[in-house]
């Protein structure tokens, strides 16, 4: 362009062009959406275009101070603090080398807002390859920055999100090579990427997996990788400690969008405390299934309107029928399935109770007979109550169902036998009472007649021996009195009459009792023991009758001991108590298996015995208002009887 | 009271005890009684002349089935007492040999009677026994040839008959003879039948036969 030659108007239009091309230019510059400036080879800012001083709020000299240069001021005033040092310490280099000056810093815009901008400035040098120029483009990358930051953070987070959360991710190639485990799946299992990769290059990405687990866990896995599908497993999993938990593990592929894997994502969670809890669970409930299926007892559930839902084995077996023979639950009606099952006469009062049960949520217990599986009726007896939630609403009804046919049949037999027993002992009685009694009084009378003889003979001898007739005397007195004391203890028993009473104290019939007896204790080499409190007060009763109780109990307590090879001691021992005079005869036999039967009449365990001796006892303690009972001892039995203080009044 | 004889009473009732006792000692024997047959068995009793009165309800014995216990060997004889006597009971008891069956209250008369019968009983016994032991001694002392001698003897063979029977001479099984009734105090033959019939010596030989044929 400078080669045309030129006339004088040639020469005006030609410079009205190079001003259109001037003005062009200049406009061009200002109007590029990018600052442009330019400075002199020193580095002072001379040129600033119109984007860049509406940016700043300030032309180029408008950074003019007195004491620093242009671009110190600039930077001091327009550059971020943060970003200052740097940009003068990169500029002033570029300036010394003439190197290319790039920067990235935030730069103050004229309301005082600092925007990031991307700098970039280039010498220019004259023929001489000096630098005549710089030259700097500067332009805003605030919005680009800020969309770098956030997809930074984004990336943090999620990574810290990825890391954070309770379970084990990781992700690995189309064909299974592991390409990244979160940090949790490191810390908890305490293998890397590395661990993850056999010896011989290829993964492993089920090193992790207890031995066991591994082919079954192989197998789900080859299958997933191969068909693409999700990928589900459960498996117990390398702990840090060397230990196995329970961990279920998913993962599915992330497709292009042509459909092809590019990526396997998968979590592995720790399950364990979840299985051990289900284990537990199971156990648990294996263990009352167990234990209601072995009880020896019939054990059944019922809906809160009484159909059935359970039925244990025991009961299963007893019946011979499952619930599912009885077809659709309800479809039977539980009418129906108790007429099956329940002997007819029985039926109308079960029905009745169980409804009345059901309809009050009253427990319910019924005794009645029922079908057995081969057709036998068998007694038993069943009990339900209920099963309430919290809001004490009836769940479900829970029973019980006892076999109780060999217990009623040895009731009925028992029954039985003591009915003909009893008949057998009323037929009996009289005739062996009367021959106890006979020999009862046929004892002494035949010592009488003896001593009577004795005596006379002793009398009639030549001269008569005064000294023995008088003993045999003084035993005819004595064996006669025992004769009809027997007589009229008899009559007393059979007529109940009340014969006068004498206050005496129990200490001395017991010492009468105890003369009585010694001799019979050490004939069967027994000792007769006896501890009676000084201290008692008399008390009005029968002598005789309160004797006859004495030796009958005493005479007990050494047949008792008959066979009894260590200590054979019966124990006298009497006490007051409160308002009675208690008196105890205790001996170290076998004790006593029916304490309760051994005072009826004819009631007796020994061979030769009639079973009178305690009913006899018992009913001349009770006309004195007293009270005979028997309680076992660890070793033998012991006899109680009552004598009431305050009977001497009467 | 003498002391040729002595009465045990067992009898658990001490009561009836004392009577027997006072009556049998005022009939002027000696008693002994005893609580229980155990303590009768084990008591240590004088060698004489003896009766048992037996109560047939013991404590730890019935007295029938202590009477079979005695049945093996030399006893006193016994007297039954009883409270209450069934007649089985005591046809058994006479059969295996009591002496009398006593229903308490019993008379006098009957227990003496039973006593005194009893002891003579046993008194006429243990002569029996003291002579067979007598015989079984001076048997005892006899040689085998006399021992041989006896039973040809008292079969009532003629002297040259039973020599005959041993193969010895007449004048040897003389001296034979002479030996054996001395040695067995036979004042006669007829003695030394009755003998040799005590001892259960088998007779072999029937002169009467061997002289008939």
């Amino acid at each position: 362009m400078a080669t045309i030659s030129v006339t004088c108007t040639d020469e005006k239009a030609a410079l009205v062009v190079l001003r259109n091309r001037e003005r062009e230019l200049s406009y061009l510059v200002d109007m590029v959406p990018s600052h442009i400036w330019r400075l002199t080879p020193a580095g002072e800012p001379i040129f600033f275009n119109r984007r860049m001083i509406e940016f700043l709020g300030m032309d180029a000299a408008d950074f003019d101070k007195p004491g620093t240069s242009r671009l110190e001021s600039i930077a001091e005033i327009a550059v971020h603090p943060d970003d200052a040092k740097q940009f003068n310490d990169v500029l002033s280099g570029c300036l010394v080398s003439g190197e290319n000056f790039a920067m990235r810093y935030r730069l103050r815009r004229s309301d005082g807002v600092y925007r990031w901008m991307s700098s970039r400035a280039e010498p220019v040098r004259d023929e001489n390859g000096r630098i005549s120029q710089w030259y700097g483009l500067c332009h805003d990358i605030e919005d680009q920055m800020c969309a770098d930051e956030l997809m930074r953070r984004n990336e943090r987070q999620l990574r810290q999100l990825i890391d954070a959360v309770p379970a084990l991710i990781w992700s690995t190639t189309p064909d299974g090579r592991p390409t990244y485990l979160n940090k949790r799946y490191t810390e908890v299992t305490g293998a890397t990427l590395d661990d993850l990769m056999g010896p011989d290059g290829s993964p492993a990405p089920l090193a992790v997996a207890h031995p066991e687990d591994r082919p079954a866990a192989a197998g789900l896995r080859a299958r997933a990788f191969e068909t693409g599908g999700p990928y589900a497993v459960r498996y117990r999993q390398l702990r840090r400690d060397g230990s196995y938990h329970w961990t279920d593990t998913r993962a599915l592929p992330l497709r292009n969008d042509a459909g092809a894997i590019l990526q396997w994502y998968g979590v592995s969670v720790d399950i364990d405390d979840l299985v051990k809890a289900q284990e537990a669970l199971q156990q648990s409930e294996q263990r009352l299934q167990q234990l209601v299926e072995t009880l020896p007892a019939m054990i059944y559930c019922a809906t809160p309107d009484g159909e059935p839902i359970y039925r244990s084995q025991q009961l299963r077996e007893f019946l011979g029928i499952n619930l599912e023979d009885l077809g659709e639950p309800g479809a039977s009606g539980l009418g129906s399935t108790l007429e099956a099952v329940i002997h007819p006469d029985d039926l109308t009062a079960v029905k009745q109770r169980y409804s009345h049960s059901l309809a009050t949520g009253e427990p319910y217990a019924q005794r009645h007979r029922l079908r057995r599986f081969d057709g036998q009726y068998r007694w038993v007896e069943t009990r339900a109550a209920t099963m309430r939630n919290s809001d004490d609403q009836i769940v479900q009804w829970n029973g019980i169902c006892l076999d109780i046919e060999d217990e009623v049949r040895a009731q009925e037999k028992l029954r039985s036998a003591q009915e003909s027993l009893a008949r057998a002992s009323q037929a009996a009685s009289l005739a062996e009472l009367s021959a106890s009694i006979a020999h009862e009084v046929n004892q002494p009378l035949a010592a009488v007649v003896a001593n009577s003889h004795a005596c006379y003979r002793w009398l009639s001898i030549e001269p008569a021996n005064l000294q023995r007739a008088k003993t045999t005397v003084e035993r005819i007195i004595r064996d006669a009195n025992s004769a009809a004391e027997v007589v009229s203890r008899i009559r007393a028993l059979f007529k109940q009459t009340v014969e006068p009473r004498m206050t005496t104290t129990i200490s001395s019939v017991i010492a009468e009792a105890r003369n009585l007896m010694t001799d019979e204790a050490s004939r069967r080499r027994m000792r007769l023991e006896i501890d009676v409190d000084g201290e008692l007060p008399p008390v009005a009763f029968d002598r005789v009758q309160v004797q006859q109780v004495l030796i009958n109990l005493i005479r007990n307590g050494m047949d008792a001991m008959e066979t009894v090879t260590g200590d054979r001691v019966v124990g006298l021992r009497a006490r007051r108590v409160k308002d009675v005079i208690e008196t105890e005869i205790s001996d170290f036999g076998q004790g006593v298996t029916s304490p309760d039967k051994i005072f009826d009449p004819f009631f007796t365990t020994k061979r030769n015995g009639m079973g009178m001796g305690l009913a006899i006892c018992r009913s001349i303690v009770e006309s004195h208002g007293g009270r005979l009972w028997a309680q076992n001892r660890p070793q033998g039995a012991t006899f109680i009887f009552t004598l009431p203080i305050e009977a001497k009044t009467k | 009271m003498t002391d040729d004889h002595i009465v045990f009473i067992v009898d658990d009732d001490i009561r009836l005890r004392e009577a027997l006792t006072e009556l049998l000692e005022a009939h002027g024997m000696r008693a002994t009684a005893y609580g229980s047959a155990n303590e009768y068995m084990q008591a240590e009793k004088p060698d004489l002349p003896a009766s048992l009165v037996l109560d047939v309800e013991l404590p730890d014995i019935n007295g029938l089935d202590l009477q079979k216990q005695f049945a093996d060997g030399d006893h006193p004889p016994i007297i039954f007492i009883t409270g209450h006597g069934d007649i089985p009971s005591s046809v058994r008891a006479i059969k295996d040999g009591a002496v009398d069956f006593l229903t308490k209250p019993f008379s006098e008369s009957d227990l003496i009677e039973a006593v005194r019968v009893g002891l003579a009983q046993d008194r006429r016994g243990r002569s029996e026994r003291a002579g067979m032991k007598r015989l079984r001694d001076r048997h005892s002392t006899l040689t085998p040839r006399e021992r041989e001698v006896l039973p040809l003897v008292v079969s009532g063979l003629l002297n040259k008959q039973a020599a005959a029977e041993l193969g010895i001479s007449e004048v040897t099984l003389q001296l034979h003879r002479r030996n054996v009734m001395q040695k067995m105090a036979a004042d006669s033959l007829a003695d030394l039948v009755r003998m040799a019939e005590k001892l259960q010596i088998q007779v072999t030989h029937s002169r009467r036969i061997e002289g008939e044929e």
